[in-house]
């Protein structure tokens, strides 16, 4: 399984048939007044072809490891999560700091607390700027 | 003569000291990201779409336009510097980064800069003849030649920007299928929406782009393990008169190569500058030392990547299909403003199309003075190391989502896509014909409908236009070729493998 255009295969039918299924609930119609379904089926239905024949070709092409790095992705969609989740509970200073705090965390270079506080405080100068400048509503505090 | 009255028309609205101040923003901002990983004019544009808002019409597109070609004129730099090509100056790093090696870094440098400024002339003037012109053939268009044009649309972007046919049309389908979520505009039904209140408008453009290039492309930098050593050495710019007349020849050939290719669907700076090098190789007086750091070798690129990047916007502006991804993006610039891109634009808007046009050489000049005098200022910008530079990305793309509708949930679906634009990454899958796709994807559904309710269910109609034909017929031509290619490399693998050692 660990071969990435067999993956790419698998994927891309499993993307097709969750739209192709989806739109089978929908009224497809004919050719000449045509349905709400009817193009997201073909099209599901080309790209399920396209899904097939890359399984089949991956049996035929030199394999590929699958190179996947769940860390720095997680790190990534958990700040920005965050920085969301308090902004709308508490304030949006509140979420760039944690956004810059827990952001900092992924990569190689090492951790430091002052370069941190030094982006905040530019972030935070910066989206100052957007509300007062663009007139961007931001709930910064 | 005409142009001439209409080029003067446009100078009248592009020289407006607001217009000036956005095109000089847009220069400004597009060189940067052409000089920084992990943001890319695509990545930009879609997080300046939503600030523009607040900004005029012409003012908003002088500015996004002028982030495209200037990001051409930037990424040149740190690919002649340092060997990173961001953007799409992929060829300037062979003869560019030669050139560096020896020594000459000023003379790379200032060959670029003046080779983009006569490409970015050239390519303006086949831009003000041009669009007008196709504009008008435009007219002849019917549903069915419309669907025609965005399927070659489809197959080129897909194999010139993955390489690979099957990838990039999958990718261009998945676009495809993200623009139906919605409600269905002829029937007025949900379609995968799956009960979410948010989803019944779509999915919004700028959490699709800035997920899949902004937040996908950061993972990917903080992913791989470079070490990135800012460029130091001297830089004398002046070149001697021999070398400057070195440069010309080559620079003119690259813009007409460029102008060309940038037109056709799929084309753009990649394939351009990759021509221009070749002819390059071919014909000039110097073939000999391309390769090895000659003035040829980055003087015709630059000038045809950057003639390429301007006559894209002729497809966009006078058919009103556009051709790449940051295409489709300028287009839903267009659209957010309440003008359609098409063969009505020039007539119904001329201050804007002709103001674009001459803004493209104001910011032309910009660009020279930019990237030839204060080249040595833009250096010091490799010097900001990446963990700065990420979370300050980060931060832009959620005030870029949350400022299109106030809304903070949007940050959700970026972050969803995110996601989703990581995978395909390590999947190889490129994202840039998924988000041509997704633009494209209600128009095509629209003008498919279209052409079967008018041929009463017909396929053959496709087949029976001249202009949908022919189109058709061409994309046969290119699949069967991709797949007996396919088929001739396999069989040869076979053959080598069956063969004893």
């Amino acid at each position: 399984m660990n071969d990435e255009n067999l993956v790419r295969g698998l994927v891309l039918i499993a993307i097709s048939l969750a739209f192709g299924l989806t739109a089978l609930r929908y009224p497809i119609g004919e050719f000449s007044r045509a349905g709400a379904g009817l193009f997201p089926l073909m099209v599901s239905s080309l790209l399920l072809l396209i899904g097939l024949v890359t399984v089949v070709r991956s049996r035929f092409v030199e394999r590929v490891p699958l190179n996947f790095s769940m860390t720095n992705i997680a790190i990534i969609l958990v700040s920005l999560c965050g920085f969301t989740m308090i902004s709308e509970h508490v304030n949006m200073i509140a979420g760039i700091v944690f956004m810059v705090f827990f952001a900092g965390m992924a990569g190689k270079s090492s951790y430091s607390i002052v370069r941190n506080v030094k982006i905040s405080a530019g972030l935070i100068a910066v989206a100052f700027a957007f509300q007062k400048l663009l007139s961007l509503n931001l709930p910064l505090y | 003569m005409d142009i001439l009255h209409n080029l003067a028309f446009g100078f009248e609205h592009a020289l407006t000291l607001h217009n000036l101040m956005f095109c000089a923003i847009g220069c400004t901002v597009g060189t940067l990201v052409g000089l920084l990983p992990g943001l890319g004019p695509l990545a930009t544009i879609s997080l300046l779409l939503p600030l523009t808002y607040a900004i005029p019409t012409e003012g908003a597109l002088i500015m996004l336009a002028g982030i495209y070609y200037g990001a051409q004129y930037g990424d040149s730099v740190s690919a002649i510097t340092m060997r990173i090509p961001h953007a799409s100056s992929i060829v300037a790093c062979i003869d560019g980064y030669q050139m560096t090696l020896k020594g000459k870094t000023g003379l790379a440098l200032f060959t670029a800069g003046v080779s983009s400024f006569i490409g970015g002339t050239v390519a303006i003037v086949v831009l003000a003849w041009l669009a007008p012109v196709l504009g008008e053939v435009a007219l002849l268009f019917g549903p069915t030649d419309y669907c025609a044009l965005m399927l070659v649309g489809f197959v080129c972007v897909s194999f010139v920007t993955t390489g690979s046919l099957l990838n990039g049309m999958a990718m261009c389908l998945i676009g495809v299928l993200l623009g139906q979520i919605g409600t269905d505009i002829n029937s007025g039904m949900q379609r995968f929406t799956m009960n979410l209140s948010f989803l019944v408008d779509g999915v919004g453009l700028v959490s699709v782009a800035l997920g899949c290039f902004g937040i996908a492309e950061i993972t990917k930098n903080l992913d791989s393990h470079e070490e990135r050593s800012p460029f130091n050495g001297k830089i004398h710019l002046m070149p001697t008169w021999p070398e400057f007349k070195r440069i010309i020849p080559s620079a003119l050939r690259g813009s007409v190569i460029g102008s060309f290719l940038g037109i056709l669907p799929g084309g753009g700076p990649v394939i351009a500058q990759f021509a221009a090098y070749a002819i390059d190789k071919k014909v000039s007086k110097y073939k000999d030392e391309i390769g090895s750091g000659a003035i040829e070798g980055v003087a015709g690129q630059a000038a045809a990547d950057e003639a390429a990047a301007r006559t894209s916007f002729i497809p966009l502006m006078s058919i009103g299909i556009p051709e790449n991804a940051v295409m489709a993006l300028m287009m839903a610039a267009f659209i957010v403003k309440g003008i359609q891109p098409g063969p009505n634009m020039i007539a119904s808007h001329p201050e804007l199309f002709w103001g674009l046009v001459a803004s493209m050489w104001v910011g032309n000049c910009f660009l020279l003075i930019l990237n030839v005098p204060l080249v040595r200022f833009w250096l010091s910008v490799f010097k900001i190391p990446y963990s700065v530079l990420f979370p300050s990305i980060l931060f832009f793309c959620c005030i870029g989502t949350f400022s299109v509708n106030n809304n903070l949930d949007d940050i959700f679906i970026t972050v969803a896509f995110g996601g989703i634009g990581y995978v395909f990454m390590r999947l190889e899958l490129d994202a840039a014909p998924l988000m041509l796709g997704f633009i494209l994807g209600p128009m095509l559904e629209e003008y498919f409908r279209r052409a079967l309710l008018l041929s009463r269910g017909d396929f053959t109609s496709f087949f029976t236009h001249p202009i949908s034909g022919s189109l058709l017929g061409l994309i046969g031509i290119f699949v069967t070729w991709q797949v007996t290619a396919f088929f001739l490399q396999a069989r040869r693998t076979a053959a080598e493998r069956r063969q004893p050692a």
